[in-house]
Formats: C-alpha cells, structure tokens, sequence
C-alpha cells in the first residue's frame, strides 16, 4: 500500500521531503499523522503551520532522541503485532489497528503511549511555532436575551479567575442596541449612521478574515455587520456561522442522515461513522460572510461530524465550533453568541435527524430555565480548552456579557492574580473601546474609555 | 406566546389520557388473566431471594450524582434510599467505559473487552446462566429489561455449556418505541405521533408482529411472544401512556415494563437498564441532568415497588450503581463523553438496599464493577466460578 496515494501535491511535497523520518515511525503514529495531513486542503493556516513544524521537528531529532521518544511504541507495535496489520488505505488501516488493539484490549495502553510521546513531542514543536512574540487575542461569549439568567449564579464557575464588571446600559436593553453599542462602540441613541464593527475596525491592522470570527444561534450579529460593515463595497468583515441561517442546510444534512439509517444502509454507528466521513455535502446556503473551502469543510465536519448535538442544539454548535476554531484555526477574535434551546419534542425527537412531520402539530417550546444551565457550562468549556491552548495561554482576554444584563465577567491575564473589584460601571462603549484597545487597535476615534484595570 | 403554547399542549395530553385510561380498564378487567403463571411456577423450586441489579445508566458523573454539589439532581436517593441501604463511594470501572462493555461486566462478573456495539455477547457466562443452569430454572425467572437498544446479546454468552438455553429474557422497550415512532412520522398521512391514543394503539398491534424486530431475545415460550407475556406488555405500555406527567423517554417505558414483567412473572434476577442520561452526548447538561433526576425517581419507585409487592418485599437485594461516569471537566472531554479513561469516567459508587444489606450505612473500601455477581450469586445461592470479580463481605449474605 502506498500510505501518500490521497495526499494533496503540497501535503504530498511536504511528506516526501520528510520521507526518511516518516519511514522510521512506528506504524500507528504514521497512520495517524498522515490521516491529519491527509486533509490538508481542509486545513486552517495554524495547522498548515503546525504539521510543517512537526514534521521538521521530527526531522530534526536525533538518533537518541527518537528512540527516546518512539521506542516504547515501537516495541508495544512489535508485541502486539498491530504494526504488521495492513489495509488498501491509510483510513482503513487505523481502523483495523483500532479494532485490534480493542480485541488485544491494548487500546488504553496504545492511547498512554501515544500521549506521552506527544508530551515529548509538543513542547518541542511549540517552540518552533511560537517563537516570537504572541499577539494578544480576544474571546466575547454573549448570552442572548430570552436565556432566563440567573443572576445570582451567573458566571459562578469562573469566580476567582476573573472580575465581575458593572454596567451601565442605559438604552442598550435589548439585542439591537446592545449589541450595537457592543461592537461598534456607538449607543444607538447617538447613531447618525451605523459605525463598523470591531471585525471591520480590526482591517486597519490587516487582521485577515479567517482571524476573526463571529459564531451564534441566531443570526442578530451577522445582521448587524450586514447593516454596519459595507459588505458589499469592503468584502465579509469577519467569517461567520449562524446556526439559524444553517438550517435548509442542516435540514439537508438530516434527511440524508436520516434516509441512509431508516434505508437500513447503516447498521451501526460504526458503519454510520465511516459513511459519514465520506459524505460530500459542503454548505452552500445560510453563509453570507467569509466562507472558503476550507470553513466549508469546516462546517460541514462540526455538522456531520460533531457528534455531540450540533446538528440539533443551537447551543451545542456554537460551543463546538467555538472550541474547534479556537484550537483549530487560532483566531485573534471570536464572537460568540448563544441563544434560547427549543425543547425536545416529545417521542418524534427519539428519532435522531428526523424533522417533525408537517402535519404534526406539537407546538415548539422554547427552554429558557435550561438554556442557561447549558450555556454556563458551554462557555465554561469554551474558556477551559482555549485558555490551555498556548497562542491562548495568557494572552486572552476573555469578556463574557449577557444582552440586557447589567454586568460582565472579565477574565484577563491581569485579573487573576491581582484581586481586583471594580466599582465604578462601564458603558458597553467602554467595553468596546477596551477590546479595541486589547487588540492593539487606536482608540481616539471611539466614543468609549478603556477600562484600565482589564488592559494592564 | 410560550404560555399558550404550553396550556393547550397540556388540554390536549389529558384528553388523551381519559381515553387511554379507559382502554386499559377494560384490558384489565376483560383480558388479563390473573397469575397466568401460577400452574408454571408451581413446577420448579421458586428461589427464596430475589436480585435486582439497576445501572443507574446511560453514563453519570460522580460530581453530578453523590459529590455534594450532584445531590439536588438525586434527592430520592440522598433522602429516602442511602438511609436504608449501604452506601460504597467509591466503585471502579476498570474495564472499557461504553455501556454495554460495563453493563456486561455487571452481568458475568469479568471485564468485557467485547464490541462495544453489542454485536457481541458477553466473552464469559453471565450470571443468569449459571443461575438457571445450577437451579434449573425457567428463563421467566432471570430477565434484562434495558432502554439501551444495543443490549440484544447481552443475556447470555455463548461459551460452551452455557449459552441460550440458560439465557435471560431481554426485552428493549426503547426500540419497541421507536419503532413504533418510525412508523406513525414515516408519512404525513396518519395520526403520527401527536395522537396519543392512535399512537399506543400502534405500539400495542407491533406486539402482534413478534418481537426479533426490536433485537428482543424472549426464550420464555419458544420464539412467539406468549399471550400471557403479551398482555404483560400491553398493560406496562398503556400504564406508560396513562402516566400523568406524560413520559416520552425509554426510561420510564422500561420502568413500566420491568414493574409489569415483576408482577406477572416475579422473576429472581433482574438487571435494569436505564440509560435516558446518555442524551449527554446531545451537548445539553440540562437535560442531562433532567434525565440524572428521572432516573432518580424511577429507581426510588422502583424501591417502593418492591415494599409494596409480597413477591418482593423482605426478600430482595437491589444494586444501584452507574456503569459507568463521564470525562471530567479539566481532564477529560466534559460531561458529553466517556471514552477517556480519566478517573471521572471511572469512578462512580454502589448503593445496596434490602435484604442482607445493613442500614444507614457505608464503606469507604473501593470496591469494583465485578464484585456485583459474585455478589448477587451468593445471594441467590448458586456457584459462578472463576470471576474477576470478589463477593462484597459487608453485605449479610
């Protein structure tokens, strides 16, 4: 079998000039490795990067440091024999060494061998990537009004890491203005014309589009930058993804989802699994702002390939993307939005991908009470994996809001160790004017103040 | 708009309800005969105790459940159970952590490195089969009811000497449900699901047709669903639907049946599969939690069902025990997933009640997943040789 048949000409370019590394790695790594560059023309930048710098990193380990590193998985490959298993393509072969070292029940022992390889491995190539200065990033995680907060517990599982914020909302009370005045820094109240956005505020410093991204539930932010951004003469300000203006799309992915299990031609998740990887179906609706092929690829891997909701749950999709672009593709800005979950539907919501029938006439309910138990652990998680990632890694500031809701939660380099408390409130101007300022941008022209405390 | 919604969904659910309510009177009163199994049980030597293994299943985290910030999402156990029974903290999933891999290691005593699909059964005999095999017992008396459809096989291995001759009945009522669903949305026409009434007819004429479609294995009288068997189900579905808060899970259809399949049957080993919770993998924790709560409830029911039946009161033992928990949150993938291995994904608890069981007790002494069916065999009294497994010495057995 030849492992680098699938491969794209650059990945291919890339692969055969570390061909004698790649020949010596144990079987089930190089499976591995290549099933990862397999993909690159779906591949963000930061990834590009990251396997152009392992790979010179394996390339350039010594003899005593690769049997260091690899030997315990050469040898596990040599008693278990997992490393002589074969298979028509590298897809196939990972399977049937997963399957085998299932049967051998030696899978946990394989996954302990390859993490610590990487805990070797990673440092290493993390200082080749990283090397210079990190710029500093942004993460803004908004609660939709419509959530039924809960303001005694809000945002309770990142106390000690941060600061709770006062606001002054003044006229900003709902979505429209809030949001407005959010990212643009002008209170609806004194808007003669609507002012651009931070994503497109961020075009000054040749931020690129993929840097930047904005994810929610609905759609109210990508209307904003329709309304505020000049799409039309400028170009897409930012890349987003609205889970509502997916939905003829999802709605396509679940009826073949669904037509592929009730036609019987999966008879288990596994085959679902597999057929799923090769299903062809990239968006092409619900997708007004940047969107290449490889935010396609994207969107149609959270979708299809998710496995935890996202197909289903707004909330879930916007929790699984976020933590995927921020691993993945390393933006300097996210905005990302969370809205009300409808409840599950009563017996027709058993049936995975199905969509009610047209004729039923079981109204949708909204969950306000348990949207915000999903979304308080939604973006807990969204903070715990980005804030581990090393672009992230004392480099964030991380704002969380709620449309309506007098107070922010800010996490910042600077807000753990100092114990702040800050008693004077902010208006979302300033808030505004402190995430441009974050980002390097120059502020004079905003009407807000940066708050200080969050920025040192 | 919400609250509209809401109160005409509510109007609508109760009609219904007035007419399911009647159809199962009359089911009951004209149909049912009563101990239909009477001259059955009188042909073989009844056990004198019974066992009742329930996963509190579907994947639950420690933090979640018995850590003090989980006991509001389980008062009935934290209030009405742990008091009664004996409580072990600390019980270990060292086998792989999917569900049927874990519930299997519940059933034979052993780890399970089997597909964890379930298109394989259990590697060593179960503890139904050395049960019926030693005791000669009918498969009446050993039963797996589980909401998780992938449960088919789980009834028996097929290791020479044992196998389905001595298996458990398993029945999956999920998968009767949701073929039932398949059928009433497969096309507009039709009452779908939104009609109750035309709904559980639909469940109840799919008994008619046999029950391999579900992935049942039912060994109780040959390969056709017996009549007595038959009505069994019809009650546990229409009690189902007259269920005043109106279920749609497979959790509380599996409590249905398993409460039917105690009353006609009163079979001496049971394992109990919830699983609802698993709807952790959707992404939502409320739900998840909801189903942690509905789990709750349906385990303290089935407590009082067992005080409140003379079959089972005073003479059974009950296990309560997840098969297994989720990631952890800093270690781990978060509450959606279990396949990690962290020690959030392993380490869950026990709770024993009932017979031979002190009470208000605990024991800090980890104990593990295996050492429930050597324990549950020498409470029923036959030999299970070989097992990973090791007898809990607190229980009075």
């Amino acid at each position: 079998m030849d492992l680098y048949a699938g491969l794209d000409p650059e990945a291919k370019e890339l692969v055969e000039r570390h061909e004698p590394v790649l020949a010596q790695l144990p079987r089930t790594f190089l499976v591995n490795t290549l099933l990862r560059i397999e993909k690159w023309a779906s591949l963000f930048p930061a990834e590009k990067r990251y396997f152009r710098a392992l790979l010179d990193q394996l390339s350039a380990l010594r003899d005593s440091q690769f049997k260091q590193m690899f030997g315990a998985l050469a040898a596990f490959e040599q008693k278990t024999g997992c490393g002589r298993l074969d298979a028509k393509d590298p897809a196939m072969l990972q399977q049937e060494q997963l399957e085998y070292l299932q049967r051998q029940e030696s899978n946990f022992e394989w996954r302990r061998l390859i993490e610590a390889i990487f805990q070797k491995l990673e440092p290493l190539v993390e200082a080749r990537l990283y090397s210079s200065e990190l710029p500093p990033r942004l993460v803004v995680l908004i609660y939709s009004q419509g959530i039924a907060i809960e303001r005694e517990t809000l945002w309770e599982r990142f106390q000690g890491n941060g600061i709770r914020v006062p606001l002054a909302l003044g006229s900003a009370q709902t979505t429209a203005p809030f949001l407005s005045e959010l990212l643009s820094g002008q209170p609806a109240t004194q808007a003669v014309k609507p002012a651009p956005t931070l994503f497109r505020q961020l075009d000054r410093e040749n931020i690129s589009p993929l840097d930047k991204w904005l994810i929610e539930a609905g759609d109210e932010l990508h209307g904003l930058c329709e309304t505020n951004d000049d799409l039309a003469r400028l170009g897409p300000c930012a890349t987003g993804l609205s889970y509502h203006r997916l939905r003829p799309y999802r709605r396509r992915l679940s009826n073949a989802i669904y037509s592929r299990v009730s036609s019987g031609g999966a008879h288990g998740p596994v085959q679902l699994a597999r057929w799923l990887e090769t299903l062809e179906a990239r968006p092409q609706e619900g997708l007004s702002l940047y969107h290449d092929r490889t935010v396609l690829d994207f969107v149609r891997d959270i979708l299809v390939l998710g496995g935890n909701g996202t197909l289903i749950i707004n909330n879930s999709f916007v929790e699984w993307s976020s933590v995927q672009v921020l691993h993945r593709a390393q933006p300097r800005l996210l905005v990302a939005r969370f809205g009300v979950r409808d409840k599950l539907k009563p017996f027709s919501s058993l049936l995975l991908f199905s969509q009610p029938r047209p004729t039923d006439k079981i109204p949708l309910l909204q969950d306000p009470l348990g949207s915000f138990v999903d979304v308080e652990l939604e973006t807990y998680y969204i903070w715990l994996k980005s804030s581990n990632e090393l672009p992230y890694r004392g480099k964030t500031l991380y704002l969380l809001l709620a449309e309506g809701v007098d107070q922010m939660f800010a996490l910042a380099p600077s807000t753990k160790a100092a114990n702040l408390s800050l008693s004077s409130r902010a208006t979302l101007s300033d808030v505004n004017a402190t995430m441009a300022a974050w980002l390097g941008l120059k502020t004079g022209i905003l009407s807000g103040r940066p708050i200080s405390a969050l920025l040192s | 708009m919400a609250n509209k919604s809401e109160r005409s969904w509510r109007e609508w659910k109760t009609q219904r309800r007035d007419v399911l309510r009647v159809i199962a009177a009359f089911l009951a009163e004209h149909f049912l005969p009563r101990r239909a199994f009477a001259k059955k049980i009188g042909t073989y030597s009844k056990p004198s105790h019974r066992v009742i293994i329930v996963t509190f299943g579907g994947g639950a985290r420690y933090q979640d459940t018995l850590a003090p910030e989980g006991w509001r999402n389980i008062p009935h156990l934290t209030q009405d159970l742990i008091p009664q029974g004996l409580l072990y903290p600390t019980a270990i999933n060292d086998g792989i952590t999917d569900h049927y891999n874990s519930s299997a290691a519940l059933a034979t005593g052993n780890w399970q490195p089997v597909d964890p699909w379930g298109s394989q059964p259990p590697q060593s005999p179960t503890l139904f089969e050395y049960f019926r095999k030693e005791r000669k017992l009918p498969a009446e008396e050993a039963w797996v009811i589980a909401t998780n459809k992938s449960f088919g096989l789980i009834g028996s291995s097929q290791v020479r000497g044992f196998g389905d001759r001595y298996a458990a009945n398993v029945i999956l009522p999920k998968q009767l449900l949701l073929d039932a669903i398949q059928r009433a949305v497969s096309t507009d026409k039709g009452p779908g699901v939104e009609n109750r009434e035309a709904f559980a007819k639909q469940m109840l004429s799919a008994l008619d047709e046999g029950y391999e479609g579900f992935g049942w294995q039912v060994y109780e009288s040959g390969h056709q669903i017996s009549r007595e068997l038959k009505y069994s189900l019809e009650k546990a579905l229409l009690d189902y639907f007259n269920d005043p808060r109106v279920p749609s899970s497979g959790d509380t259809l599996t409590f249905f049946m398993t409460k039917e399949i105690m009353r006609r049957f009163s079979p001496s080993l049971m394992l109990v599969n919830f699983w609802d919770m698993d709807i952790a993998h959707f992404g939502s924790y409320s739900l998840h939690l909801q189903a942690i709560m509905r789990t709750d409830r349906l385990v303290w029911e089935l407590w009082q069902y067992v005080q409140s039946s003379p079959d089972y009161r005073g003479r059974t033992t009950m296990f309560v025990i997840p098969e297994l928990g989720r990631d952890g949150d800093a270690d781990g993938n978060g509450f959606c997933n279990h396949r990690s291995g962290d020690p959030s994904c392993r380490h869950v608890w026990l709770l024993a009640l009932g017979e031979g069981v002190p009470r208000r007790a605990g024991s800090e002494r980890p104990i593990r997943h295996v050492d429930i069916a050597p324990t549950a065999a020498e409470i029923l009294g036959f030999k299970a040789p070989g097992l990973e497994g090791k007898p809990l010495v607190e229980l009075a057995v």
